[in-house]
């Protein structure tokens, strides 16, 4: 039996070829340079108990995320994933607002990877210059991805693994007592800001795992995404667990707490504290790799989003095309260089980044929240519909919506306008998009094209009145 | 090849299939089980590591640790089952959708 009951409706669409180490590849390579920087800021607020305490919410949270990804993800088989999980089981509002913040969510972390890369490129090779390298690492990576998605992919494989690698060694040898640590570092910067800091912490805590809900967006071009996009994405899941765990107590053993929290390159500067040469030229190397890394699986990510959007006329349809030899959502993979660009020399990177870590806490809201519709339009398990089941839903679910909205409130403190803009964009493009939808004709839901059955006929009828939902394809 | 001869044929081939399927699948739990226990242990490490090194600081907040554990336990559970569920997945999918092909 063929997995994907869109085959045919898809013919001559995206190719089906990946594999659950391709998934693992997409959602941990864009996240983990997360864990070589920025994390480091939850020491700054809370100290070294306020950033355990935000890995570990966040953590939680993210967990559930990814639960609900899998099975979202392993039922649509689509290539827009939160963006096509609210389409479907949302309301078309919701859907342009996800796909939008999955779009702006990942084109920045691109464009800030873009810069990071070129610095360390300019640290190197002093004769260098950032803007014509940060030009060059966009335009590589979207040649890149231009090509295929599997050598994109697998190259992204060989990468993370290689700064994975990199942490885990690093991790064994400190904790063996091959490296000297420093305990008292821990108690001295415990919770320098008290429990308000500890609170503060959370709004850093996303830095660990931001992204990892991106590694169910290449279901459609899963051979088998009942296997791969569950697999991949919960080892993906563990590996980020695993690596932020090992990061803390890293850099919390080998760098006092007041120079971490102010840290460009924590784990890096922690291997020269460390002072063995091997593993300052492992980290040192993890940095750059995994600044590449995430670079490119966020113009993988983005470029989906776009195409997903463009695939439902939400954007111009032009954008839709697949190359005829590659197999690639060629367009909307271009179309991303330009805006990275746009993005990286604002002048405002800071506030981009604040923006998309706004835009990704908007989507752990509505992918919960997607998955609660899911359940109740479809509350039967079946192979079709949903070949994977997570655990003790739909109360995790919200749960999850719970820590996202929490974790949202605590960039009152630091980041009040960013959050205000950012609630007022989304809002304004939920407006704009439902009535934009609710003028168009063919809202009618095609479930069919998916493979299902139609839904339980009660929230059927509900979801139709409220939002007009659409299944164009 | 005489009707019994591909009957044979076909058994053995059906034998090959699924001890082929098994394998794949206990490479699958495998790595699962793996993957799992390199999380119970770092996490448990780092959880261990800290509270000793600031045990005044945990002292004087009493009510934190709780609040930890809760957290580190709510954690584990979640992807345990998780993760079981993955591979109740997969074993009840594999032939269906010929996963290992």
């Amino acid at each position: 039996m063929a997995e994907s009951n869109s085959d045919a409706s898809h013919a001559g669409g995206l190719v089906k070829t990946l594999r659950p180490y391709h998934v693992w590849a997409l959602g941990v390579g864009i996240v983990l340079v997360g864990e070589y920087m920025g994390w480091n800021f939850t020491i700054a607020k809370g100290g070294v108990l306020g950033s355990l305490f935000a890995m570990l919410v966040a953590g939680t949270m993210y967990t559930i995320i990814s639960l609900c990804a899998s099975e979202l993800g392993s039922a649509t088989k689509l290539a827009g994933g939160p963006y096509d999980w609210a389409r479907l089981f949302v309301g078309p509002g919701a859907a342009a607002i996800v796909g939008l913040a999955v779009y702006m969510e990942f084109i920045a972390l691109e464009a800030a990877d873009a810069i990071v890369v070129a610095f360390i490129a300019t640290e190197i090779f002093p004769q260098l210059q950032v803007f014509p390298v940060t030009l060059l690492v966009i335009a590589l990576l979207t040649f890149i991805n231009y090509r295929g998605v599997v050598g994109a992919l697998t190259l992204n494989f060989a990468l993370t693994m290689l700064a994975f690698f990199a942490i885990i060694t690093f991790f064994f040898a400190t904790a063996f007592g091959v490296v000297e640590t420093h305990p008292g570092y821990l108690l001295e910067g415990a919770m320098p800001n008290g429990l308000i800091g500890l609170f503060a912490a959370l709004q850093f805590g996303p830095w660990f795992f931001l992204g990892i809900e991106g590694a169910a967006m290449c279901a459609e071009e899963c051979k088998h995404p009942s296997r791969a996009v569950p697999l991949g994405q919960q080892a993906g899941m563990i590996t980020l667990l695993v690596g932020a765990a090992m990061t803390i107590f890293l850099c919390s053993m080998l760098i006092p707490t007041d120079t971490l929290g102010v840290s460009v390159y924590p784990l890096f500067e922690a291997a020269q504290n460390g002072g063995i040469f091997i593993f300052i030229a492992l980290l040192g190397l993890g940095t750059f790799l995994t600044c590449i890394a995430s670079a490119n699986g966020c113009v993988c990510d983005a470029s989906r989003s776009w195409y997903a959007l463009s695939r439902d006329e939400y954007v111009s349809p032009w954008f839709a095309a697949v190359h005829p030899k590659y197999s690639t959502p060629y367009r909307a993979v271009i179309f991303t260089a330009p805006i990275a660009v746009a993005f990286a020399f604002s002048g405002y990177l800071d506030q981009v980044i604040t923006f998309s870590i706004i835009s990704g806490l908007l989507c752990y809201v509505l992918i919960p929240f997607s998955l609660i519709r899911f359940r109740k339009l479809f509350p039967a398990s079946t192979s079709k519909v949903r070949p994977f089941a997570g655990p003790l839903q739909p109360y995790i679910a919200y749960f999850a919506i719970g820590i996202a909205l929490l974790i949202m409130s605590t960039l009152f403190w630091g980041y009040k306008y960013n959050l205000l803009f950012g609630l007022l964009f989304y809002t304004i493009a939920y407006f704009y998009f439902s009535s934009k939808r609710k003028k168009s004709s063919g809202n009618e839901p095609i479930w069919s094209e998916l493979g299902w059955p139609d839904p339980e006929t009660a929230g059927s009828q509900h979801i139709k009145e409220v939002t007009g939902i659409e299944c164009s394809r | 090849m005489s009707a019994a001869g591909n009957t044979t044929v076909s058994s053995a081939g059906n034998t090959s299939l699924n001890a082929k399927y098994k394998s794949k699948l206990n490479m699958d739990s495998a790595l699962i089980a793996l993957m799992l226990s390199l999380l119970y242990g770092v996490q448990l490490f780092l959880v261990y590591s800290v509270f000793s090194a600031t045990k005044p600081v945990l002292l004087e907040f009493s009510g934190l640790v709780p609040v930890y554990l809760l957290f580190v336990g709510l954690m584990f559970f979640i992807e345990t089952v998780g993760c079981l569920k993955v591979r109740q997945s997969i074993k009840q999918h594999m032939h269906e959708f010929r996963y290992y092909d």
